[in-house]
């Protein structure tokens, strides 16, 4: 008797313990622009529901393909991408939802710079004719920019430029030694460039778009968030809060990401580096999704038909 | 039956694949139907730019290894028969046999550009180490009786290397030319992968920026019909050049 009750008293108090487990989000995330997120890792004194409400796994891609397959694997509750990345997954039926930003290209901000030799033929775009551009990656971010800066200096993707993939790492030297004759450049590289000198800027993002537009975004599993709706509204308080903690607090923030290893490098560059635009209240512009995705579809021909952007939006687990 | 049996695992395997890709327990973005793949597959076949893109990475593919093959060979069969060679290049290349030349493709890209060249140049380097190390052994396991005779019939050196070393290497040189012919189509896919505007493994990096897995998987399987009948191919030529050890092992 005295065994059955040790047994029904131990079961309670182990489904008591796991009831109270706060749910487990496992977020892929990248190297790149996302502070607010790692600082999630590195501070989690600033994030009041975490350990409670939820816990917290981030996970380091690469890219976007292979976080986009280890959700659809089932290994991923959440993550960041880039805004047409999301495009694509959606394009393809991946269920996923974009349900806040990180940070946007915008003017009076750092944008993603394409840059050419300070003493090269390169004066203009039109310039690039015959020539060789830099891109990260086919189908991403870089590479939409440079084809939308191609097309309006009136060139053909591919056909009058050829468009190419390298590291950023190796774009400095790469631009430099001829093999392109211009390349992409982020922080901290645009900044390390900047100081080496005999690189200047030949356009923008914002400049080959026309408009302020999302860069970098953070998005749910549309399951995860029918079944753990509060996880995914406590997870974007605590979001919000560090996204105003990091902007009122830069420097500090910095230090403390370089700390945690999130950031490799010299602490000085880092803190010295321009910084993209990010909303305060982590609000996304939904406008510029849609004309991004118009731009995809109607003129790069990325896409096979149009993916309705207000569906793959939901802002309304941010806090208001 | 017989002539079935080297069929079954392939069938099984593409049996397994349907049954998964159709229990919906996982995403068709990852495991697309076989018929979606058979698609994208006769979409490839049946556009010519398949074939120009096809040629593209073959060309690398072959550029590298020929030259690997020309290089490999004369290096190899020297060091099996001279021993000085040997002691001065054999740790050379077993020092250096195990490093990952892939990490040196952004040197390559540096010095022989974005273009073929340096796709060319480390499908050369990939595929000269089992060429020259598999000659090698070959060469230096030449039966001394077979040497002897020719001695004995007046042959000179430079006559014996051709007429007895080299056809009793030759088995050995077309084992060293099966390692790296996979060898050769491989890199030159990782390199356009890596970094190219064309070529197979270009189409395999832009179909997985796209999420079109199905497409990926159809370039797979023309990678891998590429590499069956390069090996039979080449089987086939062996076994008409080495006619006095025909290769058994070959059944597809």
């Amino acid at each position: 008797m005295k065994r059955t009750l040790g047994t029904i008293v131990a079961v309670l108090f182990t489904t008591a313990a796991l009831a109270q487990e706060p749910t487990l989000i496992r977020f892929g995330r990248g190297f790149a622009a996302e502070e607010q997120v790692w600082l999630m890792t590195a501070r989690p004194d600033l994030t009041p529901n975490q350990g409670k409400k939820y816990a917290l796994k981030q996970i380091l891609f690469q890219a976007n393909p292979e976080r986009f397959q280890a959700y659809l694997a089932g290994e991923l509750d959440a993550g960041t991408a880039p805004g047409l990345a999301v495009i694509f997954a959606r394009a393809e039926g991946v269920d996923m939802k974009i349900v806040a930003s990180v940070c946007q290209e915008a003017k009076g901000y750092f944008s993603t710079t394409y840059m050419v030799k300070d003493d090269g033929p390169i004066k203009r775009v039109q310039d690039l004719k015959d020539r060789t551009i830099g891109v990260v990656g086919y189908k991403t971010a870089t590479d939409l920019w440079a084809r939308a800066g191609l097309i309006n200096a009136g060139l053909v993707p591919d056909k009058d430029t050829k468009v190419f993939s390298l590291g950023f790492p190796a774009m400095g030297d790469a631009v430099r030694t001829d093999k392109v004759q211009a390349g992409t450049f982020v922080e901290p590289f645009y900044s390390q460039q900047l100081e080496k000198g005999g690189l200047r800027k030949l356009f923008t993002a914002v400049e080959a778009v026309g408009y302020d537009h999302e860069l970098l975004d953070v998005w749910f599993g549309e399951k995860f968030i029918k079944s753990h709706p509060d996880v995914v509204r406590a997870f974007l308080a605590d979001y919000v809060a560090v996204t105003k903690y990091y902007l009122g607090n830069t420097e500090q923030a910095k230090r403390d990401l370089h700390k945690a290893g999130f950031v490799r490098g010299a602490i000085e560059s880092y803190l010295k580096n321009a910084d993209w635009r990010r909303d305060p209240n982590a609000r996304l512009d939904v406008d510029s999704l849609k004309k991004l995705s118009t731009f995809m579809h109607e003129k790069l021909k990325w896409l096979e038909k149009p993916v309705n952007v207000d569906g793959m939006v939901d802002q309304s687990f941010l806090p208001h | 039956m017989k002539r079935l049996r080297p069929f079954i695992l392939i069938i099984v395997a593409l049996a397994a694949w349907e049954i998964a890709a159709r229990s919906g327990l996982w995403s068709p973005i990852l495991f697309p139907s076989l018929t979606r793949i058979a698609y994208q597959f006769w979409l490839f076949v049946s556009q010519p730019d398949g074939f120009t893109q096809t040629w593209t990475t073959l060309y690398r593919a072959f550029g590298g290894f020929a030259l690997a093959a020309v290089v490999g060979i004369a290096l190899g069969m020297v060091m099996g028969r001279s021993a000085l060679v040997a002691e001065m290049l054999d740790p050379l290349f077993s020092g250096t046999y195990a490093v990952p030349k892939l990490a040196l493709f952004p040197i390559f890209i540096f010095v022989f550009g974005l273009g073929s060249l340096s796709k060319i140049a480390l499908v050369f380097l990939e595929c000269l180490y089992p060429m020259a190390i598999i000659t090698y052994h070959g060469a230096r396991s030449v039966q001394p009786v077979l040497l002897w005779s020719a001695q004995n019939m007046g042959a000179s050196r430079a006559r014996t290397l051709a007429r007895v070393v080299f056809p009793a290497t030759l088995p050995y040189i077309f084992a060293a030319l099966r390692v790296a012919l996979p060898v050769a189509l491989i890199v030159a896919i990782i390199t356009e992968m890596i970094s190219s505007v064309d070529g197979l493994g270009y189409l395999v990096t832009y179909s997985l920026s796209s999420l079109k897995t199905d497409r990926m998987l159809a370039l797979v399987v023309v990678i891998s019909l590429l590499g069956l009948a390069l090996d039979h191919a080449l089987v086939a030529l062996r076994n008409r050049l080495v006619y006095w050890e025909k290769l058994d092992t070959f059944y597809v």
